[in-house]
């Protein structure tokens, strides 16, 4: 349905996008993952026909974007991430408008219109001014126009930007029906949302792809590391119950985390979870388990890794020395900070040790982005500090090692 | 031309759900009915002919031209372009010449709207037992309106250059006065007579294409191409500008 081949286009100097090459079957719902200005949107809007492409074809449903530009309008559904409504129509004028446009005869209009309002929820303010409108109701109305000529093909730029979560489940619900007749193709930076609506996923990162397949091949493909721990006092041989652990059928080889008061950690690298059969190996043993838990990356996990531009295919990282890990909160990456300055030195370009850049993996992606501020060069000695690495848990660049939860930058004091 | 009457219907729609259209046609009728009686018992020495040929080619007349379909154009591309419905538009089934000619279409209408009401003149004039000349007061409002969507076309030039409605007002105003200046400079060159320069200036001035023409009821086809070449080049520019958009 959607075909694209060496897609590259620049504004000027810049390199929006570069050598995309992806493919959308009829009824397959694809999300765009991928952190600001990593070419989503203008992906999207070559695909919808608003801006030609600098080199590269796109063929949607069938038609060349660039050369049968009106036949592909006339098939798309086309949600820009600003939901363009006129803001001095009522919502059902909007729509009529809509249907003239893609020349729907007047019955068709009369039977679509109350059946689309339907559908995007919006049909109990059919008679509002868009203008008035607030923005959740806006964005249904926009899904609405963009529904009405029965499009083959939907193109949704961040369709729930803006909402509140309510609202974003039932978008989501919604999207979750639409994906039945249409062929969906989305773009989110809320990640939660593309793992429930999208079986696949494509994450552009700097213009270029940088994965793309079902959510669990990419999780296998470039993830990889998922592994059980398990926390068990072993005794005195640890190494002797590192050899057994890695026996067990399917194991990858153990490492050993060290001594946590009298229990010892491993971890177990496998592609099953094998909780079972190291419960069954710790109680032949005798071994007093205390935590036994499978560990998988996440989506997030990866997208982060991505932005970070960090390696892939490394599931150390992911883990850090038992001090560290207990100040974190379970089951975010976290790493030291000078261990971050050397996994991406392009990222922190002119940082001196004791100052500190945010981990914010939104911010790789600008390449102007301003230094931190320099009062806090002076600062001597600044102490060793966890991040937490989760970009999604609110503040990205938060300081452990002090109570403030919310913070978008280092503080300068 | 595909979505050409639908966006030219939303256009005006769009011109009379907004308060910047009343504001224009209330004042522009006030000060040009008044402007007429002046015309009337003042000027012309109660000549209703005159008077009516005046208020559709007088002084205040150009004024309008200069400074109305400015106003009435200028947030026409401008204002979508900046709240985004400009990309609903150009991914919408619908040419981008039929975009820009819906809204040049739904501009002329509305100075047609004003301009007409010099018929309303007649009418009263009629009603109270005297006889108006019909004829050049029709012919009169159908180039009042033709040269409106001539200098509509320059409105949505300046439109489609800016961003910002006041600046695109401003740019249309500055262009369209130098559309109508521009025989001058054959004054001001003081081109010997016979020049080609000098006679193309004098084939290219607006205003003596309207008055000799239109102001006085003479129909001919060589004005009608004179004043549709200068629309079809306008809406050209303008066209290409919006297309420039996609590209940069």
């Amino acid at each position: 349905m959607i075909t694209v081949r060496g897609l590259t286009r620049r504004f000027g100097a810049v390199t929006a996008v570069e050598a995309l090459d992806f493919q959308l079957e009829k009824g397959e719902v694809v999300g765009f993952l991928g952190p600001n200005g990593a070419g989503k949107t203008t992906t999207m809007r070559i695909l919808a026909g608003y801006l030609p492409a600098t080199e590269g074809v796109a063929v949607v449903a069938g038609f060349d974007v660039l050369r049968q530009s009106m036949e592909v309008r006339k098939r798309i559904g086309y949600l820009p991430e600003s939901v363009p409504l006129y803001a001095e129509l009522r919502v059902e004028e909007m729509l009529e408008f809509q249907g003239r446009l893609h020349g729907l005869s007047r019955a068709e209009r009369r039977q679509r219109i109350p059946r689309v309002l339907e559908r995007a929820g919006i049909a109990d303010r059919s008679r509002s001014i868009i203008g008035q409108l607030s923005r959740g109701q806006r964005q249904r109305v926009g899904i609405a126009v963009a529904l009405l000529p029965d499009p083959q093909v939907l193109i949704l730029d961040e369709p729930t930007s803006g909402l509140d979560p309510l609202q974003r489940l039932e978008i989501r619900k919604l999207l979750t029906e639409l994906a039945r007749e249409h062929t969906v193709l989305l773009s989110s930076h809320i990640l939660p949302e593309i793992e429930a609506v999208c079986p696949r996923v494509i994450i552009l990162s700097h213009g270029r792809i940088a994965a793309d397949g079902s959510k669990d091949a990419l999780l296998h493909k470039l993830g990889g590391g998922s592994y059980v721990r398990v926390e068990a006092v072993v005794g005195p041989d640890a190494a002797g119950a590192a050899r057994l652990l890695g026996a067990i059928k399917g194991a990858g080889a153990v490492r050993d985390r060290g001594r946590l008061g009298i229990h010892h950690v491993f971890e177990v690298p496998c592609v099953e979870d094998l909780r079972e059969d190291v419960g069954a190996l710790a109680a032949s043993k005798k071994w007093a388990l205390r935590e036994l838990s499978w560990r998988k990356p996440t989506l997030e996990q990866l997208f982060a890794r991505i932005a970070l531009d960090l390696p892939l295919e490394t599931p150390e990282d992911g883990a850090s020395a038992p001090a560290a890990a207990s100040a974190a909160p379970s089951g975010a990456v976290t790493l030291q900070v000078d261990a971050q300055l050397r996994a991406a030195p392009a990222s922190a370009p002119a940082a001196a040790p004791s100052s500190f850049r945010p981990l914010n993996p939104f911010e790789a992606a600008a390449p102007s982005a301003p230094a931190p501020g320099e009062k806090s060069a002076e600062k001597p000695a600044a102490p060793r500090v966890v991040y937490n690495l989760n970009p999604f848990d609110q503040g990205a660049s938060r300081d452990l090692s002090r109570p403030k939860a919310i913070d978008d930058a280092p503080r300068a004091e | 031309m595909q979505g050409l009457w639908t966006i030219y219907r939303r256009e005006l729609a769009g011109l009379f759900l907004s308060p910047l259209a009343w504001i224009l046609l209330t004042i522009a009728l006030f000060a040009h009915g008044y402007i007429f009686i002046f015309y009337l018992v003042s000027v012309t020495g109660r000549d209703l002919r005159a008077a009516m040929q005046l208020a559709l080619a007088g002084d205040v007349f150009w004024w309008f031209m200069l400074l109305l379909p400015p106003l009435l154009t200028m947030r026409m591309i401008s204002e979508e372009a900046r709240s985004g419905v400009l990309e609903f538009l150009l991914t919408a089934p619908a040419t981008d010449v039929a975009v820009v000619l819906g809204k040049l279409a739904a501009a002329t209408t509305f100075m047609g709207l004003l301009w007409s009401s010099v018929l309303l003149y007649g009418g009263a004039a009629h009603l109270l037992g005297v006889r108006p000349d019909w004829i050049p007061a029709i012919s009169g409002v159908f180039g009042a309106t033709l040269v409106s969507c001539l200098f509509s076309s320059i409105g949505l030039v300046a439109s489609a250059l800016s961003s910002t409605p006041i600046l695109a007002a401003f740019a249309a105003v500055v262009m369209n006065f130098l559309v109508i200046v521009l025989p001058s400079l054959d004054a001001l060159l003081k081109l010997p007579a016979g020049h080609w320069a000098k006679v193309a200036l004098g084939h290219a001035s607006v205003v003596s294409q309207y008055q000799s023409s239109f102001g006085i009821g003479v129909l001919d086809t060589k004005h009608l191409v004179f004043f549709a070449a200068w629309i079809a080049f306008f809406v050209f520019v303008a066209t290409r500008l919006l297309e420039k958009r996609r590209w940069s």
